[in-house]
């Protein structure tokens, strides 16, 4: 007996799927080991610590899009995962210990009590309120970091925060730093990987659609948005210890409203809802505002022209396009 | 399972406005009540103030003699009274299949599951292509709702809500926008869904309403102005004044 048209496509859909996942595993497999070989290839010290800070605004710009792109919770203030990190990590590393674990620990477990706090308010709100609030947190952050000299050191920062260590040993800025931030990208965004696939992250996409009718199949939309939060917090926390090692400081401008408005726009840019789209928006930004910045003063115009543009022409990102082709590349089977 | 399923004097106001004005109703295990009246009656508002959606004035609403008033949607639906909207609000990037999996998942506590893979949860898969069989989308289970016709749409409401494995089941408006054949279609289903689950349903199709429901509730301006069988409602003189105007029985 023939099956069924009906059946046949489902099959075909399925092989299909099937090539297109391996084939963008391999992609993803190749793409970790371009990212770690960096160094071997003969790439210019300048170049490595470009890089480093771009990975690190990577995994900043990943915590991002799991509100921005997973669960739909635009936020203007997103500044202060980062920056808040920075100063809880540059404090205990240059009071307690540099080693590069605990300080990380450390970062996380106050973006996380943080994020709980504020999170007990602002995932009351959603849309606008939701990016005002968050907007006046970080500015209030931003504050206290400049008036409370005596412990962040005021306009003037946090200065000379000791190397990390790793297992006792000194990470040597440059190629080592730069292996390490590479390594904890790779990690991150497998294990963030893993959450936006898991129930939870299928519950988030439900929440973007519609917190009523996710309310309505048994969601918790609150406890949901609240964990969600958390999260994005640690992942912030994760990117602002290695930005305050590599920098070897932290200072207000971490926390000040236009770090928010990039690491949004540079998340937008990217493709939200893709985790792997910030990366290559964040590399992006990096490398060009490096360029842009030596030729003319406005730069921030042209970036702020860019991302208008493209989010009226290409509103799924770079990662968006980068998929469509893809998807090409893997076909239904011939 | 059907469950008992009681609301005792209702009140909801926005401002002056009584939306729910006293009203009282109650379903047997295992019956289909229809909630029916014109427009701007307060069925919504019931459904909503019901689910949790609104916190009625006063009143309460209980499930198999427990009270279930005050409780926020999401721990409703775990006692076990669901709801469908009157506006298709399906969550329009996953395909169907992937939808009723979402609300089957729910149900058995994976929310909070950070590091399966939603795919990987057999159990819920296999709720929801019961789910899917019994409403008859099963062969389109792949497509997402935009692929889907109108009334395929309204049908997978209905499929989210028996994958929440519901006592009570309230459908708000099932059959909205639909063609006769379609509406036909509904109407059979839930008559079919009665077997496992009790059923609040609104509905304008008087025709509907009087073939398939055991009891009828009938509200106008906030009030409940007749309940009773179906026979009992349709000859009811102030029922025809209010709603159903000039329809006529039809009598074997």
């Amino acid at each position: 007996m023939a099956a069924s048209p009906e059946v046949e496509n489902l099959v075909e859909d399925a092989s299909k799927t099937r090539s297109r996942e391996v084939a963008t595993r391999v992609l993803l497999a190749g793409s970790a080991l371009l990212v770690l070989a960096v160094p071997f290839l003969g790439a210019s010290p300048f170049f490595i610590t470009l890089l480093t800070e771009a990975l690190i605004f990577g995994i900043w710009a990943m915590s991002l899009d799991l509100l921005v792109g997973y669960t739909g919770l635009v936020s203007f203030g997103h500044a202060a995962s980062f920056g808040f990190a920075t100063y809880a990590a540059g404090i205990f590393a240059m009071n307690i210990s540099a080693d590069f674990f605990l300080s990380t620990i450390v970062a996380i477990a106050a973006a996380a009590a943080v994020a709980f706090l504020t999170g007990l308010v602002v995932t009351r709100l959603s849309g606008i309120a939701f990016a005002i609030l968050t907007l006046c947190i970080c500015q209030v952050l931003f504050q206290i970091s400049v008036v409370w000299r005596s412990f962040t050191g005021g306009l003037d920062g946090l200065i000379g925060v000791p190397l990390p260590t790793l297992f006792g040993r000194e990470v040597e800025p440059g190629e080592e730093f730069y292996l390490l931030t590479a390594a904890t990208l790779i990690v991150c965004y497998l294990l963030l990987r893993r959450v936006v696939e898991s129930p939870f992250g299928k519950t988030l996409l439900a929440i973007r659609a519609n917190e009523d009718r996710a309310a309505a199949i048994g969601i918790d939309v609150r406890r949901h948005k609240l964990v969600i939060l958390i999260l994005s917090w640690m992942t912030g926390g994760v990117a602002g210890t290695l930005f305050v090692f590599l920098k070897a400081g932290a200072n207000p401008m971490s926390l000040y409203w236009i770090e928010s408005g990039n690491i949004l726009a540079i998340t937008i840019l990217g493709g939200i809802g893709t985790l792997f789209g910030p990366i290559i928006g964040s590399i992006g930004f990096i490398f060009i505002r490096d360029q842009v910045t030596t030729m003319y003063r406005a730069w921030q115009f042209s970036f702020g022209l860019a991302f208008v543009l493209a989010v009226l022409f290409m509103p799924s990102g770079i990662a968006g396009i980068a998929e469509r082709i893809w998807r090409r590349l893997w076909p239904a089977r011939s | 399972m059907a469950g008992a399923f009681v609301v005792e004097g209702l009140h909801k106001s926005f401002g002056a406005l009584h939306a729910v004005n006293d009203v009282s109703l109650d379903i047997e295990a295992g019956q289909v009540h229809a909630l029916i009246g014109p427009n701007g009656a307060g069925k919504t508002t019931l459904f909503n103030c019901i689910t949790g959606f609104l916190r009625p004035d006063a009143g309460k609403v209980s499930l198999n003699g427990s009270d279930v008033t005050h409780l926020p949607s999401h721990k409703l639906v775990k006692t076990g009274i669901v709801r469908t909207f009157q506006i298709t609000q399906v969550f329009g990037e996953l395909s169907a299949r992937e939808n009723v999996e979402l609300a089957a998942r729910s149900r058995e506590g994976y929310n909070f599951d950070f590091f399966r893979k939603a795919s990987a949860c057999i159990e819920a898969r296999e709720d929801a292509e019961e789910s899917l069989e019994v409403v008859g989308l099963i062969e389109k289970a792949h497509l997402r709702p935009e692929e889907l016709g109108h009334g395929d749409k309204r049908v997978l409401e209905v499929a989210i809500g028996l994958a929440l494995n519901p006592e009570v089941l309230l459908l708000d408006e099932p059959t909205a926008g639909m063609s006769r054949t379609e509406t036909e279609r509904i109407a059979r289903l839930v008559r079919q869904i009665a077997e496992r689950t009790s059923v609040l349903l609104v509905e304008h199709d008087t025709e509907v309403v009087l073939s398939i429901s055991d009891k009828i509730t009938v509200m106008t301006q906030g009030r409940v102005i007749a309940q009773g069988p179906p026979e009992q409602i349709s000859q009811d003189p102030q029922v025809q004044d209010a709603y159903l105007g000039a329809v006529e029985v039809e009598e074997d």
